[in-house]
């Protein structure tokens, strides 16, 4: 019994790995798409929009790491979007360009598009059909979620500015 | 810097320094980009000190050399995100800052950078296949996915369409919002997906104000509150617009995805 539980246990544990590099790989993949169609909505230059993939995917495939870890959604936000910041100005030196111009593409895809609209829809329905504890509830937890994100993709994207830079200019 | 025996004159620097703020205003710039490259191709060119004041509709500066100062007011109005005009205006003044250009030709090729736009087709797709992989990153089935890719494809014809026509922004959110539920709505109305709620809230993501909203945070952590406030008052009316219209389509329809 206890020699086969042994034998068992590494092949469980290599099949759970494959299967998280394979879902980290789909949601890396699903997000690079979405951070160059919002980076040519934002006119970024074509030769910059590999970047925006690239940068996309490593942010958004981080944060999966990072909340399937137990990391709490703006905790792991914050994290990703400062990684990216930094290897954002990094490579902003080489590009002569400010990191702005492509990393706020790439962290498109973490942007919290469902909670803002939930938030003000259930405000709309607030209004139509009066207060109750189930619309409050959604309203302000969507709402709080949307607002937490943003903030920590803004001051995540900040971070290299706030800790490193402070008063000299990136470019 | 321009080998002059004499110092230029602020006439000749401010307008200069307004057009550079203006442009990066433009096109969507964060407030302590525009307040810094402003700055900089200023002192650049040979003005002794530059002062930016940005407020949400118009810029202000002031170029000073010796004793003579020259402020200018310039209004500022919003032309769409174009990452590509910040990009260019910054390498202008990086080669402004480095002294390979004066003045004459800085102004030269400032004056003569276009905006780039992709070709409004491929942002169509796009922007559709964008759409869906949100869906699919929120576990939508395979059907559900196409239907957001059709459904926010058909939208942002729909925004470029409008946009072009020179809609206010809030009336082009407003109805692009409605077109894509409207084609959403069909998912619910026809048994193909399972997932025809993921599908509706999926389809209408190209309207996050995303840019504005992380400008916003982003000026206010930097210290610059007024235009972080306007921005992100712009983003929730955006935003807000957008929920009307999809909330004008889901009545109609009589297809409440949402709730």
């Amino acid at each position: 019994m206890h020699g086969h539980r042994g034998g068992d246990e590494p092949v469980e544990n290599l099949g759970v790995a494959v299967t998280l590099v394979l879902q980290l790989l789909e949601d890396m993949a699903l997000a690079a798409v979405p951070a160059v169609g919002f980076g040519m909505l934002f006119n970024v230059p074509r030769s910059v929009l590999a970047y925006c993939a690239l940068l996309g995917a490593v942010a958004h495939g981080l944060r999966f790491l990072l909340l399937r870890a137990g990391v709490p959604v703006e905790v792991g936000t914050l994290i990703a979007a400062s990684a990216i910041s930094f290897i954002g100005v990094w490579q902003a030196r080489r590009l002569r360009a400010h990191p702005k111009v492509f990393t706020v593409a790439a962290v498109i895809p973490m942007i919290p598009g469902v909670p803002l609209f939930t938030m003000l829809i259930t405000i709309q329905q607030i209004y139509q059909k009066g207060a109750s504890e189930a619309l409050l509830t959604q309203a302000i937890n969507s709402g709080l979620r949307a607002f937490f994100v943003v903030a920590a993709l803004a001051i995540g994207l900040a971070m290299p500015g706030l800790i490193y830079f402070r008063r000299r200019p990136v470019v | 810097m321009s080998v002059t025996a004499t110092p230029p004159d602020p006439m000749d620097i401010a307008p200069l320094c307004a057009e550079t703020a203006l442009r990066l205003l433009q096109h969507g710039a964060e407030s302590a980009l525009v307040e810094s490259l402003t700055r900089r191709v200023g002192l650049a060119l040979g003005a002794e000190r530059v002062e930016v004041a940005l407020m949400a509709n118009a810029v202000t500066v002031t170029a000073r050399i010796r004793g003579r100062s020259k402020t200018t007011v310039r209004r500022n109005e919003d032309r769409g995100i174009n990452m590509h005009v910040v990009m260019e205006v910054q390498r202008l003044v990086l080669e402004a800052e480095s002294g390979r250009i004066d003045r004459v030709v800085y102004r030269e090729r400032l004056l003569a950078v276009q905006p780039l736009h992709h070709p409004r087709w491929l942002v169509a797709v796009m922007v559709g296949l964008s759409c869906a992989c949100f869906a699919r990153l929120n576990h939508a089935d395979w059907a559900a996915c196409g239907l957001v890719a059709v459904a926010s494809g058909l939208a942002m014809v729909a925004r470029q369409l409008l946009a072009h026509l020179h809609f206010s922004p809030l009336i082009v959110f407003g109805a692009t919002a409605f077109v894509a539920t409207s084609v959403t709505a069909i998912g619910f109305v026809y048994d193909f997906s399972q997932t025809p709620r993921v599908a509706m809230a999926a389809s209408v993501l190209l309207l996050v104000p995303g840019y504005p909203l992380i400008n916003s945070v982003s000026d206010m952590v930097k210290g610059y509150i007024n235009p972080g406030i306007s921005r992100g008052m712009f983003a929730l009316l955006l935003s807000g617009a957008t929920c009307t219209g999809i909330v004008a389509a889901m009545s109609l329809w009589k297809i409440w995805g949402w709730l």
